[in-house]
């Protein structure tokens, strides 16, 4: 996936190119604007993010001249919050407008949204995970040992699908705790020391012992 | 205006006017003028003088409730100048003339007060816009910077955690530039809401999501079922909550719990954001929308501006939405906001 960066301020430009790089997007983000149409022309990425208040174009300018040329998704980024910007930001043919500031989580969201709406998404998520003789299906909502498996709450797949992604990594308890929060489980510290009990009786009864390994102030992994 | 007043303020005239019979009475008495012939005289005096008092109290009178009406019918009653009947007395004519002048240098001010509130609130607005960008940039850095941090513990202890601090402090700030903002919005003359249709579980994630590090970190339990759709402002109504939500952490007990539930019914639906936290004083609960308002709770916390709820009270003032609060001390808050089904949209889906 490749995603475009107009953006005027560096400090914002680079932090936002090392966050989408970090989530794993290719990202060109140039510093001079005036031939920036032709530059996303010529690369033809996945997604632009763009800033309206520009110094030589505006950002509804660049939107427009854009869409006449190709159909390409297109996020306003921007720190005007008025409500007839954004109307004219969606009228623009904009995919979505994000205000300043924005947190990096919804950010990746919001994208992430955009990417998979605009149907470019190629990949599709695993949803067979495995550790071992364990195994974790996401479509199920099931784990299973040999012959024998045992149905997951929401909240424990959640937290098991966190742990299986990097297995041998340890996942702090925070990390874990932010990961639910995405997914709209709002637990706190003690509720998931709760789950986790009750993950690793089930675990037991299907016959894995000592799967989920905790450690003092570094969290779980498996 | 009465006849008895008229006369009264008349006195000094009346009392020449006496000055003078007595002292005819006294000349036609030592000219040796007839008796009969001084009373008739000094009847018919009387005469005109009462005919001419009460001509021009019907003058006067009908002069002042032209006035006085044209007061009660104009909205902007420093215009009277502009509006007074002409009138054929010297007097009413510089008066009028007064008024003119004194109004003018008066409405002069009130523009000139108006222009520079507008420009206030101009700057306010970009500057608000200008202050975003830096905010973002802090922010995003403290995001990147704490989850290389997370990755590579060992190039410094306690460094994801000071992130984590920054970030917070940030967001802050953050919010405080938004009062700003919305309060600059709350003015009457202030017309930029989007009243749209509106899912308040998108609201309430929003919200949410943008709160979630601090949450986690006073370790508040959250419990969401606000299914309804609503017509409002969804920027709008995610500030008024992103305040209750605020006041909610700042005044948590030690297991702090955020409940928010909406419910419809056949007039509306009713938002209830309900926390377990310290609770408001019976005495300070009719008083905690009022401008600087900080009560007993915010002395205590010393952080208080008083201007959190008073601004979500304006706010759901412009939207139509009504909000109040009921509170336990020391048991916890309920707050309340109801939205009225607009009677036109409900005509309109039933057709």
């Amino acid at each position: 996936m490749h995603i475009f960066i107009i953006e005027d301020e560096p400090l914002i430009r680079r932090e936002l190119k090392i966050l989408l790089e970090n989530a794993l997007y290719q990202v060109t983000a140039p510093d001079t604007f005036h031939c920036v149409i032709r530059q996303v022309l010529d690369i033809r990425p996945d997604l632009v993010l763009l800033d309206i208040n520009l110094p030589e174009l505006s950002g509804f300018e660049i939107c427009t001249r854009l869409r006449q040329q190709m159909d390409i998704p297109v996020i306003f980024l921007t720190s005007r919050s008025n409500s007839m910007d954004e109307l004219s930001g969606l009228l623009m043919g904009g995919d979505d407008y994000i205000t300043k500031p924005y947190q990096a989580p919804v950010l990746l969201a919001r994208i992430a949204a955009v990417l998979k709406r605009t149907g470019n998404t190629k990949s599709r998520e695993t949803t067979l995970f495995t550790k071992g003789n364990v195994w974790l299906d996401i479509a199920k909502c099931c784990l299973s040992h040999g012959e024998r498996s045992v149905e997951l709450t929401k909240n424990e797949m959640k937290i098991l699908h966190r742990l299986f992604r990097e297995p041998g990594v340890f996942v702090s308890r925070m990390d874990l705790i932010e990961y639910l929060w995405e997914n709209r489980i709002f637990i706190d510290d003690n509720t998931l020391s709760v789950h986790v009990a009750k993950l690793r009786e089930k675990l037991k009864s299907i016959g894995v012992q000592d799967f989920i390994e905790t450690r003092r102030g570094m969290g779980y992994r498996i | 205006m009465k006849l008895t007043d008229y006369i009264r303020d008349r006195g000094t005239l009346l009392l020449l006017h006496l000055v003078c019979m007595c002292a005819a009475a006294a000349f036609f008495s030592m000219t040796g003028y007839s008796e009969t012939n001084t009373v008739l005289i000094l009847l018919l005096w009387l005469l005109v003088l009462a005919a001419w008092l009460i001509t021009t109290f019907l003058q006067k009178r009908k002069f002042f409730r032209a006035a006085q009406q044209i007061l009660e019918k104009v909205d902007q009653r420093y215009l009277l100048g502009e509006l007074l009947p002409d009138s054929f007395y010297l007097e009413d004519r510089l008066y009028r003339d007064m008024i003119l002048r004194s109004n003018k240098q008066c409405i002069e001010r009130i523009r000139q007060m108006e222009d520079e509130q507008r420009a206030y609130r101009e700057y306010m607005e970009s500057w608000v816009h200008e202050i975003k960008a830096p905010i973002t940039g802090i922010s995003l850095l403290c995001d990147n910077r704490r989850n290389a941090a997370v990755s590579l513990p060992e190039k410094g202890p306690g460094k994801e955690e000071d992130y984590l601090s920054i970030g917070l402090e940030n967001q802050k700030i953050e919010n405080y530039v938004d009062m700003v903002l919305y309060y600059a919005r709350s003015d009457q003359l202030y017309k930029d809401y989007l009243i749209r249709k509106t899912c308040l579980e998108d609201a309430v994630y929003q919200v949410l999501d943008k709160n979630r590090l601090l949450l986690i970190q006073n370790r508040v339990q959250i419990r969401v079922d606000c299914k309804e759709t609503v017509y409002t402002d969804e920027k709008w109504i995610a500030f008024i909550l992103n305040q209750i939500l605020l006041n909610s952490v700042k005044y948590r007990s030690e297991t702090p719990l955020f409940r928010i539930r909406a419910d419809r019914d056949e007039n509306g639906v009713t938002l209830l954001c309900e926390d377990n936290g310290i609770g408001i004083r019976q005495e300070d609960l009719p008083r905690i929308f009022d401008k600087g308002f900080t009560g007993s709770n915010g002395r205590d916390h010393r952080r208080s501006t008083g201007m959190g709820l008073y601004l979500c009270h304006r706010l759901c003032e412009r939207l139509g939405i009504k909000l109040w609060a009921e509170s336990e001390y020391a048991a916890g808050t309920k707050l309340y906001l109801r939205f009225p089904v607009n009677s036109y949209i409900r005509d309109a889906r039933e057709d």
